[in-house]
C-alpha cells in the first residue's frame, strides 16, 4: 500500500471517530464475554468470529495511529500497521459480521460491534477492495434517483401487470386503483422492494383495511448501508424522503427489509412523517378492526423468527407477536427471550453477495437451523427479506421441511372478505 | 538505597499522581468533545428510565452475571473490595467521619479486603491463559493484571503483617505520617518508614502502585469513567 492510499484511509477513520466510536475502541477489557454471543462462532467455533476478535482488527489500527501509545510502546496494544494485509483482516471481519448485535446483549459496557465493522467497511471502500456488487447496487439506486423519468415507464408498466394479482387477493371498489401510484396527498406512502411478493400481498391488505396510500416509486433496500458508504446510504434515503415530503403523506411504511427500516427509522428523524414497518401498520389494522383475519387458514404450528434489525435494534417485538396470535392458536417462540434471537446468518450484505457467500452463510448459521428445528413449527414466519433468503436457504441446505413465510403474505392470505 | 527509596516514595508519586490526573482528564476532555453519534445506538425494546437501567447495568453487572456467574462473583468481590481499598487509602491520610459509620478500624477489612483483591486478580490473570480468552487477550491485559497483582500482594502483605502476625515496626500513625506530608506538600520520610524490615514490601508497593496509576488512563481501564456512558447509550 502506498503513503497517500494509507494516508486517504487514516482520514476517513479519522472521520468515523465520534463521541461513541471511541468509548467502543477504548474500553474493550477482552474479557471474554462475548465469545457466546456470535452465532457464527458458536457454528463454527473459530475465535477470529469473536465479537472482541473482530473488534481488535480495528483497535489495533486505531492504537497505531491515533493513540500516543501506538508509536512510544506499539506492542503493549499490539498496534498495527495499516497494509494490504491489514485490509484483508478487516474485509474477513467485516464481512463475516451480519451486524445482528446481538453481542451487544453481552458486552458489561455494551460495545456494538456493528459500529466498529463500520469503520472497516469504509476503509475497504476507501481502499477500493469493498465487494464490487454491493457498491453497483448502491450506484444503481442512487443514479434511479438521479434520474426517476427514465425508469418511471418500465415501473408503472410492471406495476400495471400486477394489479390483476391484488385482486385475486382482495376486490376493490369500482374507480379505484389496485395498486396506486403517485398519489398527492395519500395518508401513506407503501415503500416496497422489488418484486411481486412485496407489492401484491401488501397492497391486498392496504385496499383491505380501505387505507388511502400510494406505492413509491423507490426500492426500500439501502445496499449504502449494506456496504457502509454514509454518503451513499444517504442518497438512497433522500430519494424517499423526498418522495414523501413531495406526496405530503402523513406516514411512510416500509417494507418487510430490517435494514432499510432501521435506516429509514433512525437516520430520517425530524421529518413531517411518520415511519413505521409493515408490521407495525398491519398490527394496527387488527386493532382498528380495518381488517380480520381467518384463523384456521393455517393449521399447522407456526414460529416467527424476529429480524434483527427489526425487533433487536428497532422495538418491533409485540406487533408481530400480536398478528400472529390472530392468525393461529399454535404460535411457537423460538427463543425465551426474543431479544437473544439468534440472527439468520444473512444480515451485513451477505445475502446480497449472493452465491459468493452461500457456503460461509451456511456453515454459520448451524445454531440458527437447530434453533428453528426445536420449535418443531411446520411454518417458519419472518418479516424481513434478507432473512427471508437466508431461512429458506438454510431450509434447502439443511433439509428442514418447514415452509418459510412473509408475515405479510400470510395476513393477506387469511383475509377475511 | 536511602535515595532510590526517596525517588520511589517521593518524587515518582506526584509524578504518578498527575500523570494519572492530567491524563484523565485529558482523555477525558478529548473524548467527550468529540461529535455525537446521529442515531441511537440502543438496543430494544425501550424502557422507561434509561438512567437508571444504565447505573443498574454498570454497577451491577447484570450481563456478565447472567452468562458468567462465576466471572460475576470475582468482578463484584474485585469492584466492591477496590471500593473499601480506596476508603482505607483515605482513612490512611486523615479522619473521615463519613466513613466510620459502621465502626472499624484502620485499615478496614483485617486484612481480607487484600486476600479477596489478591485471590480476583490472580483469577482473572489465570482465566486469561484459557481458551479462548488467551487469543482474544493482548500484552496491556497481563501487563495490567501484573501490576495490580504486585501492588496489591505487597499493599496487602504490610496489612496482613500488623493484623495477622503483630508485625508493630510499621504503625498505622507511621503511614499517616508519611501520606499526610505528602498530600499537604510537605514531603519528608519518618526513620520508620524507611528503616524498618518491612520498608522495602512499602516502597515496593508504592513503586508499582506508581506504575500502575501511570498507566492507568492511557489502558482500557478508561472503562471506568465511561462504563456509565456507554451503557446509557445502549440502554437509549
Amino acid at each position: 500500500m502506498d503513503t497517500d492510499t494509507r494516508d486517504t484511509l487514516i482520514t476517513l477513520f479519522k472521520d468515523k471517530l465520534n463521541e461513541a466510536m471511541r468509548f467502543y475502541l477504548e474500553t474493550c477489557t477482552r474479557c471474554g464475554l462475548c465469545v457466546e454471543a456470535c452465532h457464527v462462532y458458536a457454528s463454527m467455533g473459530n475465535v477470529k468470529y469473536i465479537a472482541a476478535y473482530r473488534h481488535e482488527i480495528v483497535r489495533r489500527i486505531y492504537t497505531k495511529y491515533f493513540k500516543g501509545r501506538g508509536k512510544l510502546w506499539p506492542s503493549v496494544g499490539e498496534a498495527k500497521e495499516l497494509t494490504d494485509m491489514a485490509l484483508e483482516e478487516l474485509y474477513e471481519a467485516a464481512y463475516s459480521c451480519t451486524g445482528c448485535r446481538r453481542c451487544m446483549l453481552y458486552c458489561p459496557f455494551g460495545i456494538d460491534t456493528q459500529m466498529l465493522m463500520s469503520i472497516a467497511k469504509l476503509l475497504l471502500i476507501g481502499a477500493g477492495v469493498e465487494p464490487e456488487i454491493l457498491t453497483m447496487l448502491a450506484d444503481t439506486s442512487v443514479e434511479k434517483g438521479k434520474s426517476i423519468k427514465l425508469f418511471k415507464k418500465g415501473f408503472l408498466a410492471g406495476v400495471s401487470n400486477l394489479e390483476a394479482d391484488v385482486v385475486k387477493k382482495w376486490k376493490i371498489k369500482a374507480g379505484k386503483t389496485a395498486i396506486p401510484v403517485d398519489v398527492k396527498g395519500a395518508d401513506l406512502l407503501y415503500v416496497a422492494l422489488a418484486g411481486a411478493h412485496s407489492i401484491v400481498p401488501a397492497a391486498a391488505i392496504f385496499n383491505a383495511a380501505d387505507e388511502n396510500w400510494t406505492l413509491s416509486f423507490f426500492e426500500a433496500v439501502n445496499f449504502g448501508a449494506f456496504v457502509g458508504d454514509p454518503t451513499k446510504t444517504k442518497l438512497i434515503l433522500d430519494r424517499i424522503i423526498n418522495e414523501a415530503k413531495r406526496l405530503k403523506v402523513k406516514e411512510v411504511c416500509i417494507c418487510e427489509c430490517g435494514t432499510a427500516y432501521r435506516v429509514m427509522k433512525q437516520i430520517a428523524g425530524g421529518y413531517p412523517f411518520k415511519v413505521s414497518s409493515i408490521t407495525e401498520v398491519h398490527a394496527r389494522y387488527i386493532r382498528e378492526g380495518r381488517i380480520t383475519l381467518n384463523k384456521s387458514t393455517f393449521k399447522h404450528g407456526v414460529t416467527y423468527h424476529d429480524p434483527c434489525q427489526i425487533a433487536r435494534n428497532g422495538g418491533i417485538f409485540d406487533e408481530p407477536r400480536f398478528i400472529l396470535a390472530n392468525l393461529t392458536d399454535d404460535f411457537r417462540e423460538m427463543s425465551p427471550d426474543p431479544r437473544y434471537n439468534w440472527c439468520c446468518g444473512g444480515g451485513g450484505g451477505l445475502v446480497a453477495l449472493g452465491e459468493d457467500t452461500l457456503d460461509f452463510r451456511m456453515k454459520s448459521s448451524k445454531v440458527k437451523v437447530d434453533q428453528v428445528k426445536e420449535t418443531g413449527a411446520t411454518i417458519l414466519a419472518t418479516a424481513c427479506e434478507n432473512c427471508h433468503t437466508q431461512l429458506s436457504n438454510l431450509n434447502d441446505h439443511y433439509k428442514i421441511g418447514m415452509e418459510v413465510k412473509f408475515l405479510s403474505s400470510m395476513v393477506a392470505d387469511a383475509l377475511v372478505h | 538505597m536511602h535515595t532510590v527509596y526517596y525517588i520511589i516514595l517521593i518524587p515518582m508519586v506526584y509524578v504518578a499522581f498527575t500523570v494519572f490526573g492530567a491524563g484523565i482528564v485529558l482523555r477525558l476532555v478529548k473524548i467527550f468533545r468529540e461529535p455525537k453519534n446521529p442515531t441511537t445506538l440502543q438496543i430494544y425494546p425501550e424502557k422507561k428510565h434509561p438512567w437508571l437501567l444504565a447505573l443498574y447495568d454498570t454497577f451491577l453487572l447484570p450481563t456478565v452475571r447472567k452468562h458468567n456467574p462465576v466471572f460475576w462473583v470475582f468482578l463484584m468481590l474485585f469492584h466492591i473490595c477496590f471500593l473499601f481499598l480506596i476508603i482505607g487509602h483515605l482513612e490512611l491520610i486523615g479522619d473521615f467521619t463519613v466513613f466510620q459509620v459502621i465502626p472499624h478500624e484502620v485499615f478496614l477489612g483485617r486484612g481480607f479486603v487484600g486476600l479477596i483483591l489478591t485471590v480476583c486478580v490472580l483469577f482473572f490473570l489465570l482465566r486469561r491463559f484459557a481458551y479462548p480468552i488467551r487469543e482474544l487477550s493482548i500484552p496491556e491485559d497481563y501487563y495490567l493484571l501484573i501490576l495490580l497483582f504486585l501492588t496489591i500482594l505487597f499493599g496487602s502483605q504490610m496489612d496482613w503483617a500488623r493484623r495477622w502476625y503483630e508485625y508493630g515496626n510499621l504503625s498505622v500513625e507511621d503511614y499517616r505520617t508519611y501520606l499526610s506530608n505528602l498530600v499537604f506538600l510537605r514531603p519528608a520520610l519518618p526513620s520508620e518508614i524507611t528503616e524498618s524490615g518491612h520498608s522495602f514490601m512499602l516502597v515496593l508497593h508504592v513503586f508499582f502502585a506508581n506504575l500502575f496509576l501511570m498507566f492507568f488512563p492511557f489502558s482500557q481501564l478508561i472503562h471506568s469513567f465511561l462504563s456509565l456512558p456507554m451503557n446509557k447509550l445502549r440502554r437509549g
